[in-house]
């Protein structure tokens, strides 16, 4: 996977003297732990790493692993996927037109910058029957594109609504005469720079990013969209990623339904299968029962490469293994010594082991 | 009241208005025939035209209404699907973008309950048609409240769907594990102490009868419902199992398919007529409970209505501020509530929020809304 944009010059634009490997002077290199390393992962490409990306990766350093990850056509995958959950462009209203489904490719061959890429998500038959009707539409997009409370900006609304209609007018300080102009004019406003970058560093970052910061960030972005990548590398390196990696996030429905399957299976799962156990389990304020009740069900399939237990010939090995692969970390001296124990028992299955790891609260946060 | 101003007598006399207060209220209670509650959110837009301005399309509501009280105009705001049945359940009006997926600042009336009456998560359930923006009606963000108070929520359509079941008839039920294998089990969880407990939903006890529920659930006949109203169909049918299963004191129901009105009039005008009829298969099996016929409260409200006009797809969008938009009817059917009363006065949707809270024995301290009126018999 390699970077098809540059990502190293975006240090200089914003002022700070670049290292010689393009970090900044407030990022030091650390070597990649197994923690480090699955945080990565699930927040670039939504999944914790495969078994060999694990060998592969495991005390690199991460600006090297970032450089491979970042504008790839992966990353630009699992970027589209939150996009559309983010406009709830899911399930029945799932883009499938030819031009939506280009654009993790085509962002990654440099096509398409991340702005680009969201007019194209706005103007797909499904976001418009996501938000049918003038009011829901203008609705969505002066909220989502450039977060303005309608309630607050009635009249953007009802310009925005007339246009929409066919009428003219002055929207968002541009001219616009028909539904497409709504969606260019929104997209094109310096809200909509602050609103991107707002959420995106929430959503790998898991806070709001600091007011100064951002409309630096905002502003770069703004001026020249194909910065977002140099712009997250830039977060990913930040002492602040640091504190989010070390203080855990939840994990969302949608990372779950890919851990499990990564973590179980050493596969992602296909379009279908994450869809499906993700819908199921964004169908509960509490989803962990139905999380506990799926990896059993997955566990007990017989699909998963589990050892016999007779060919297991150094259980605390094992056993530490499947704490790093699963929890990104090695158990302590209690937990190993409580799970080895139990292990020595004939009752306990290798499956007992894994149910234990992926059933506890550990095991949904990253 | 300053510091200087709490002398003796009013010490005492405000103690003894707070003291009566607590008694009646525990009187109040304690006397209370309604047991539990059911607030249906008729949601995804619906006019009084399609409900009880067309009698025929609405006949187990209207059934409801003359055994109980019917709203004509209650006040609604046009918040987006998700703002306004939020505020049904906060008893406050705030605006919330319609694609938001957060939870809202102000505590739900299932927080309410829960924390006001100590009612564990089985006692608490909304069964919702929406997908993942509706579970965000559970609980607030708020410090006092949230989710340990949280209610459980089932998206019907979600979770019970033949493409999930699918997948667990391919791969099969989690096998049955021996006593000491459990046991073997939980000693190993219990071992492992890298997570920070947090103040959870459901505790391990509430957490197995929802899993056993879910696949319970899963092998029903509630996967296979299908038509245009399948989503809301499956979330009136989840709350009925739900009700006669626990027995919760207060299940919501959030219907969302009406929305279809934008492109499709005689779609919504067929989706009202189909929910109507899933209501009155819930009313059947409230009324054939013994332990629910006499002690249930069915509450049913939209959270707004939709435009006067047609638009040009001959459909109903929701944004013309007309009254058609802004009022909606409500109807409120239970064991202490009068009998065929028709109420012409404005009342608010918010309303609902204290008036269940109230019903339950307990407040909704933080609600900007008051008890509907003239409810009781």
């Amino acid at each position: 996977m390699a970077p098809s944009s540059s990502w190293t010059s975006s240090a200089t634009q914003a002022g700070q003297a670049p290292l010689d490997d393009g970090r900044t002077q407030a990022s030091p290199a650390r070597a990649l732990d197994a923690a480090t390393l699955r945080s990565v992962f699930c927040d670039l490409l939504g999944r914790p790493p495969f078994a060999a990306e694990r060998e592969r990766w495991l005390g690199q350093a991460r600006h090297t692993l970032l450089d491979a990850l970042l504008g790839s056509e992966p990353f630009w995958s699992q970027w589209l996927e939150e996009q559309l959950y983010y406009f709830f462009l899911i399930d029945n209203f799932r883009p499938e037109s030819e031009r939506v489904l280009a654009i993790p490719a085509d962002l990654a061959a440099g096509k398409l910058d991340p702005r680009e890429a969201t007019h194209r998500i706005a103007l797909s038959p499904s976001f418009d029957q996501r938000n049918p009707g003038a009011d829901t539409f203008v609705t969505v997009v002066l909220e989502q594109f450039t977060g303005i409370t309608v309630q607050k900006n009635v009249r953007e609304l009802e310009v925005g609504k007339a246009i929409y209609d066919g009428a003219g007018g002055t929207f968002l300080g541009k001219v616009g005469k028909r539904q497409a102009d709504i969606v260019d004019i929104a997209l094109h406003h310096k809200a909509f720079a602050e609103t991107f970058v707002a959420r995106e560093y929430e959503r790998l970052l898991g806070e709001s990013a600091p007011a100064k910061e951002r409309a630096e960030w905002a502003r770069r972005f703004h001026q020249t969209p194909r910065e977002y990548g140099a712009i997250v590398r830039e977060w990913l390196l930040s002492e602040a990623w640091d504190r989010r990696a070390a203080r855990k996030r939840p994990v969302s429905n949608r990372l779950f339904a890919r851990a499990l399957y990564v973590d179980l299976l050493d596969r992602a799962p296909d379009e279908a299968e994450a869809r499906r156990l993700r819908t199921a389990l964004d169908g509960m304020s509490d989803a962990g029962p139905l999380r506990s009740v799926f990896a059993r069900v997955l566990i007990d399939s017989g699909m998963v490469a589990l050892p016999d237990k007779k060919s297991i010939r150094d259980p605390r090995a094992w056993i530490a293994q499947r704490f790093e692969a699963l929890l990104g970390r090695a158990p302590s001296a209690q937990e190993l010594e409580a799970f080895a124990a139990a292990f020595a028992d004939e009752a306990c299955r290798p499956a007992t082991v894994l149910y234990a790891l992926v059933t506890h609260a550990e095991y949904q946060l990253y | 009241m300053s510091f200087e101003a709490l002398n003796r007598r009013t010490f005492l006399g405000a103690t003894a208005a707070t003291l009566a207060l607590s008694a009646g209220l525990g009187a109040q209670s304690a006397e209370r025939k309604t047991k539990h509650v059911v607030l249906i959110g008729f949601a995804g837009g619906v006019r009084t035209r399609e409900t009880f301005g067309s009698p025929s399309n609405v006949p187990n509501l209207v059934s409801l209404a003359k055994e109980g009280v019917l709203y004509k105009r209650v006040k609604s705001s046009n918040l987006g699907h998700y703002g306004a049945a939020l505020s049904l359940f906060t008893g406050v009006a705030e605006p919330r973008g319609i694609r938001e997926n957060g939870r809202g600042e102000e505590p739900t009336l299932f927080e309410y309950a829960r924390k006001g009456l100590g009612l564990a998560a089985k006692d608490v359930w909304i069964a919702t048609s929406g997908g993942a923006q509706q579970t965000n009606y559970s609980y607030s963000t708020h410090a006092d409240y949230g989710e340990r108070y949280g209610a459980n929520t089932v998206d019907g359509d979600g979770l019970f769907n033949a493409e999930f079941k699918s997948i667990l008839e391919t791969l099969g039920r989690p096998k049955k594990l021996d006593e000491r294998e459990a046991e073997l089990l939980a000693k190993m969880r219990a071992s492992i102490g890298g997570a920070d407990p947090k103040a959870a939903l459901n505790n391990a006890e509430s957490a197995a009868q929802v899993e056993r529920f879910i696949l319970d659930e899963l092998t029903g006949g509630t996967a296979s419902l299908r038509g245009p109203n399948a989503a809301d169909a499956k979330a009136i049918r989840v709350a009925r199992n739900l009700l006669v299963l626990f027995k919760p004191r207060l299940v919501a129901i959030v219907l969302q398919s009406a929305d279809i009105a934008h492109g499709n009039f005689n779609g919504y005008a067929d989706v009202v007529r189909q929910n109507d009829a899933a209501i009155g298969d819930l009313m059947k099996a409230i009324r054939a409970d013994p332990a629910l016929r006499d002690s249930t409260a069915v509450i049913a409200c939209p959270e707004f209505g939709r435009d006067r006009d047609l638009n040009s797809r001959r459909g109903l969008d929701h944004g013309d501020g007309s009254e058609d938009l802004e009022f909606v009817s409500a109807v409120a059917w239970g064991p202490e509530f009068a009998r065929d009363r028709v109420i012409e006065d404005d009342v608010r949707a918010v309303d609902l929020c204290p008036t269940v809270c109230q019903l339950l024995g307990t407040t909704a301290p933080r609600a900007k809304a008051k008890a509907l009126p003239r409810l009781y018999a």
